[in-house]
């Protein structure tokens, strides 16, 4: 994505925020359920540390009568003896601690259930099928890993602005005012000595966050660049090896090592900083309490259980309250960058979509126009100008041209990967914006030059674009393709499963399997991107077989270089920096001057024996 | 059950190599893992001393509150109370100067280690044959440079001392504790079986949750990476409802595993600290009756375990998070330590020598060679090349032709027999110093991320930029490189994006010509490029291969009827050789394998 300039970046900041509260407004009952358990269990808590207070003053009343008895709790029957108060204060805080315990496991299973059963799963979902409704311009742009990374990580970013940042933020605020309500009931001026350092933590725990995420993201890309390294070092290991280069790459790695190293030796400092600068502070606050607080237990003026031993641990509840405020500021920081990438994708136009109304004649024949077609991947960079040509039901059409012709481009516009910028494309006179776009789709198999097969059985594979198929159905593909036989040799046959950890088929293998997959769907069209690209001369010929029977009454686009698949065609369209350079058979190409015979004359020198 | 449903639900068959996640604790490792601490002992021996005096100043500490508030304070000592909080706020001043150091040294020391796991692992690998890398998957290397390294970060950097630490001040509150009051003490001792107990139940199955709920999440990350890497057949075959109908599933199930995960934790956590609380119930209620009993308890005690029990309470769940997290770094270190321990299949002999300035001569001698024993390969290759000859190699796929190729780079040493250069066996050569006088063209030119230039500078790092150009104009097709934006500083990134296929291979041909090597090795490129750029390929390595001795694995009939001489492999054995025209006329394996060809490229 390219880089906004700074104002823009910043009311863009602002915008995703803004987006980001209305979507934390709309799950207001959620969160609000939470709020009131978290209350109920601050609650508690500060209800424990008082009863105790109680229990010591209380104690110090029994030696010294001097001492003036606490209020005791409600649940302290009026006159009992000394020693069984002690017994019911304790079971009082038993009582209490088993509640708060059942209110933390009920918080902690409802948040869950919210954030990760509920928030996560709906946006991951939303997201991941929007992205499969992109063209194939955000696919192009963008790396593969960042894509994964955007519906893997990034989706957790609205969980997380919801959970570490809103109501994070809402349980320190109820957990200080809590504790200050408590604190101000026994003294003001107390309270206000103990809480001074406050501010001051919080501002410390921010600008933290503010400094050290720059480095974690400085130690993102060095990691990455010796990750990226490394993986190379093993990727190439054949070129190394054979240029006796280990020191050289070896000393390279040495150096991306040893700059992430390098680097975090620079934050160490600032790191290490941050725990003795908040405990430190927490420190204070309870010298303050000690001193000041002492001072006033001296003078009578606090009790010495339930006003300093309280606020004491009162101190240690804030303390902890507060070292959560690096990890929202964090927190916020790190929501709002993946929420700016997820709201990128949720927010993209899907460039190539179905119209709405669009309907479908029913049966197709597969007669295939361009009228006038020019298209670019990128603006200013035309990949096709002014095509235009008809291809008639059943026909074989071969398509020629040097490397970025447009001869990929071209078949790319037939199932609308890509919309044309000029003219349009029809099939049996229909423009295919008209048609649906899975319909259209359907009607138009595919092979590309390198075929993507995913991790299942054989079956699964053949039968994707329609996954009902019958075994008999996708062994009839199979046969056509010239499949089956290598298919039924497997030790599991159609069960097979391909891929990382599966049998590896050989490049032929693949191919056929791939033919067979766009065939079970019986298209009218059949688009062949130079399958034999990547194949042995020798395999080549099986696959030539296989695509002879599979072009048998379809209308058919075939990319090709090869001699012999050129003769065949019915009709070969030549192409020269996306215009349609010459069009006829090969006996009359080559009796034209053209691109098409000097070609043909070069390959000739190379194989003629 | 009529109909077979046939969705894409990924499948994972788990590869051996990723066997558990975590492993308990083995001492062996944990003093491996150490050992690379030896180089920073200063650091590491005064890291030690510092979690020491944490261990027990933390005690001290909390001891010092309860001392200042059931002493002085209860009585009113302004004065004493004073000292006593300058006492308090120099150890607390000390303990935190302390800390810092510690989390520095701590960093410090494991980032050094860290240096140096990275940096055996590099140079181990890359001294192990070709062979090891070709039964690897690529993706397992690389998770032990990253999760398997981070995990022992994890285990260096914290889970080692802060378990240090809170064992130190659990033992030092103890001990305050014990020392203050017996009876108190003993009471809280009963309570923490409870804590062992709810800590033993829980531990399990959180753990197996977790590795469940990372099993749901590693399904959804592959579905998805299919998905983007596959997004033209899913797009192409309409397939985007059923793909978004298994991806919620898989999802869904994921969050079902999470909210189980999360359940099990939302009801130990608080269960551990109920065990504080119910010490904090215990100290008031038995604690407030002994005193009044007068049975040995006074208050001030109350007041001391009150901010003590903490401290001694809350080390035994940070414990065990962080003994569970050191089963993961140990996981982590057995496999990386397995990797770095693993031994090249072969090495050069010690008294190998290195390869003199050759002029050209190969020689192989009955050559025999199989990857898996029992399973040879070649049997018995025996020819001698001529300086200067060109000898194809051609023959069906797994026929041994690029083993045989590999055999004379000493990519692998030969069962039996001889490889000869210039007469000099292979065996007794440097592998480094006879690949630095070959020069090779790969099936599958890897480029490194960088510009031409620098790939090609890789042969000769001196060379410079006149020489680089002067490469690709004694291969005539300067014009082609001069033609892209950047000339030879054009970047070659991610494959597919930057340079086409017949670009790469021009890049390898002067990476290869760069070196001027006697013997050239050539594993010529299947994939067919277009005709034009066919053309100026053919002319490129025409002028490389010139005056050098060459072997190519031929796939162009052009290249065939340029060699001097061709070997026909089948089945590990040369069953035919001689010239082009020679074994045409022969009518053998040599005119059919011509035939196949004939009718797939014309």
């Amino acid at each position: 994505m390219p880089t906004q300039p700074a104002a823009p970046e910043a009311a863009r900041r602002e915008e995703t925020l803004r987006r980001l509260l209305r979507i934390a407004w709309s799950h207001r009952a959620d969160c609000l359920q939470l709020l009131a358990l978290q209350l109920l269990v601050v609650f508690l808590t500060v209800a424990t540390i008082a009863i105790a207070g109680v229990g010591i003053d209380f104690a110090r009343h029994c030696v010294d009568r001097a001492i003036p008895a606490p209020p005791l709790p409600f649940f302290v029957p009026a006159g009992v003896a000394d020693k069984a108060v002690f017994l019911w204060l304790g079971g009082g805080i038993l009582v209490i601690a088993f509640l708060r315990a059942a209110l933390a496991y009920v918080f902690g299973v409802v948040s869950v259930r919210f954030l990760h059963g509920r928030i996560v799963v709906d946006l991951r979902a939303q997201v991941f099928a929007k992205l499969q409704q992109l063209s194939f311009r955000f696919f192009d742009s963008n790396a593969s890993g960042s894509i994964i990374n955007r519906v893997t990580a990034d989706a957790h970013a609205i969980r997380l602005f919801i959970e570490g940042v809103v109501l994070q933020l809402a349980i320190i605020t109820l957990t200080l005012v809590a504790c200050a309500t408590y604190m101000l009931r026994t003294d003001w001026r107390l309270t206000v000595a103990c809480l001074a350092v406050l501010p001051l933590q919080v501002w410390f725990a921010v600008r933290f966050s503010r400094r050290v995420r720059p480095a974690y993201e400085e130690n993102r890309e060095l990691m990455d660049r010796m990750v990226l390294g490394f993986s190379e070092n093993v990727q190439g290991i054949q070129v190394i090896k054979g240029f006796a280069l280990e020191p050289a790459m070896q000393s390279r790695f040495a150096g991306w090592s040893e700059a992430i190293r390098l680097q975090k030796r620079k934050v160490f400092g600032e790191i290490a900083l941050f725990w003795p600068v908040i405990d430190g502070l927490n420190r204070l606050s309870m010298v303050v309490l000690l001193g000041y607080g002492g001072w006033m237990v001296a003078r009578d003026e606090i009790a010495l259980g339930t006003g300093l031993v309280v606020f004491a641990g009162l101190l240690q509840q804030f303390s902890a309250q507060v070292t959560t405020f690096a990890a929202v500021a964090d927190n916020a920081q790190v929501s709002l960058a993946g929420a700016k990438r997820i709201f990128e994708i949720l927010d993209t136009d899907p460039g190539v979509a179905s119209r709405p109304g669009a309907t479908s004649p029913g049966r197709f024949l597969g007669r295939i126009g361009f009228e006038d077609v020019s298209f670019e991947y990128q603006e200013e960079a035309s990949v096709l100008r002014h095509l235009s040509f008809v291809a008639e039901p059943g026909q074989r059409i071969a398509i020629a041209g040097a490397t970025g012709s447009g001869k990929s481009a071209l078949l790319s516009l037939i199932p609308r990967f890509y919309d044309p910028r000029g003219g349009r494309v029809t099939l049996d006179g229909h423009d295919i914006r008209d048609l649906p776009l899975a319909e259209l789709r359907r009607q138009v198999g595919m092979v590309f030059q390198e075929n993507f097969l995913f991790s299942n059985t054989i079956s699964a594979n053949i039968a994707f674009g329609h996954p009902d198929a019958s075994p008999e159905r996708i062994e009839r593909a199979a046969r056509i393709a010239g499949a089956h036989d290598f298919i039924v040799g497997l030790a599991e046959g159609y069960a097979t499963v391909l891929g990382e950890g599966g049998v590896n088929l050989s490049g032929g293998q693949r191919q056929r399997i791939a033919i067979a997959r766009a065939l079970l769907l019986e298209p009218t069209v059949l688009l062949l991107d130079d399958p034999t690209s990547s194949i042995d001369p020798e395999t080549e010929k099986e696959i030539m077989e296989a695509m002879e029977s599979a072009m048998v009454g379809r209308t058919t686009f075939i990319v090709a270089h090869r001699l012999s698949t050129l003769r065949r065609a019915d009709r070969i369209l030549v192409l020269e920096h996306g215009k349609l350079a010459q069009t006829g058979t090969h006996a009359q190409l080559m009796a034209e001057d053209g691109h098409y015979r000097r070609a043909i004359l070069v390959q000739a020198e190379g194989t003629a024996v | 059950m009529s109909k077979e449903r046939h969705e894409i639900a990924v499948r994972r068959l788990r590869a051996d190599e990723e066997e558990a996640d975590r492993l308990p604790l083995r001492w062996a490792t944990i003093a491996r893992l150490l050992a690379f601490t030896r180089p920073h002992r200063a650091q590491r021996d005064m890291l030690l001393g510092l979690c020491v005096f944490r261990a027990l100043a933390l005690p001290g500490l909390a001891w010092l509150v309860g001392h200042i508030i059931k002493g002085p304070i209860a009585a009113g000592d302004g004065a004493e109370t004073a000292r006593g909080l300058l006492a308090f706020t120099l150890l607390f001043i000390l303990a935190d100067v302390v800390l810092y150091w510690r989390v520095r040294l701590a960093h410090q020391i494991g980032e050094n280690v860290l240096r140096d796991l990275r940096d055996q692992l590099m140079a181990h690998l890359l001294t192990q044959p070709l062979a090891f890398f070709h039964a690897r998957r690529h993706g397992g290397l690389i998770s032990r440079m990253i999760s398997d390294i981070e995990a022992m970060r994890n285990g260096i950097q914290n889970n080692f001392f802060i378990t240090f630490v809170s064992l130190g001040q659990m033992a030092a509150a103890a001990g305050l504790m014990l020392l203050a009051n017996p009876t108190l003490f003993l009471v809280l001792l009963a309570i923490a079986p409870c804590l062992l107990l709810v800590h033993g139940f829980f531990r399990g199955k959180i753990l197996q949750a977790s590795r469940i709920q990372q099993e749901a999440f590693s399904r959804v990350t592959s579905a998805l990476a299919e998905t983007v890497q596959g997004i033209r057949v899913t797009q192409g075959f309409a397939r985007e409802a059923t793909n978004a109908g298994i991806f919620t599933r898989l999802v869904r199930a994921l969050a079902d595993n999470v909210v189980k995960t999360a359940s099990l934790t939302a009801l130990y956590l608080p269960l551990l600290e109920l065990n504080a609380q119910g010490f904090l119930a215990a100290l008031i209620g038995v604690g407030g009756w002994i005193a009044l009993d007068g049975g040995g308890a006074s208050l001030g005690d109350l007041v001391t375990f009150f901010f003590l029990a903490d401290l001694f309470f809350s080390p035994i769940t940070i414990i065990g998070g962080q003994l569970s997290e050191a089963t993961l770094a140990m996981a982590g270190a057995e496999r990386y330590f397995r990797l770095l321990d693993t031994p090249p299949a072969w090495a050069d002999r010690p008294d190998a020598i290195a390869c003199p300035p050759l002029g050209g001569q190969v020689e192989f001698r009955a050559v025999r060679f199989a990857y898996v024993p029992g399973r040879p390969v070649l049997h018995g290759i025996s020819f001698v090349a001529r300086p200067g000859q060109v000898i194809a190699l051609v023959g069906h796929t797994g026929s041994g032709k690029s083993t045989l190729i590999g055999l004379l780079a000493k990519f692998q040493l030969p069962l039996s027999g001889q490889v000869l250069l210039d007469g000099h066996d292979l065996d007794g050569l440097r592998q480094a110093s006879v690949r630095r006088q070959l020069g090779f063209v790969f099936q599958q030119n890897f480029l490194f991320a960088g510009t031409i230039a620098e790939n090609v500078r890789m042969a000769r790092p001196e060379a410079t930029d006149a020489e680089l150009r002067q490469a690709f104009r004694d291969l005539d097709c300067l014009d082609l490189i001069e033609g892209l934006p950047a000339g030879i500083h054009t970047p070659c990134s991610e494959k597919g994006r930057g340079l086409s296929m017949g670009q790469q291979q021009l890049v390898a041909f002067a990476r290869a010509l760069l070196t001027d090597p006697r013997i050239l090795v050539l594993d010529e490129a299947t994939s067919a490029v277009d005709t034009l750029t066919e053309a100026r390929l053919q002319v490129a390595l025409a002028r490389l291969m010139k005056g050098r001795t060459c072997f190519v694995v031929a796939h162009r009939l052009s290249t065939i009827r340029r060699a001097d001489c061709l070997l026909v492999l089948s089945e590990g054995r040369i069953v035919e050789r001689g010239t082009h025209d020679g074994l045409l006329a022969q009518a053998g394996h040599y005119a059919a394998l011509h035939r196949d060809f004939l009718s797939a490229t014309t």
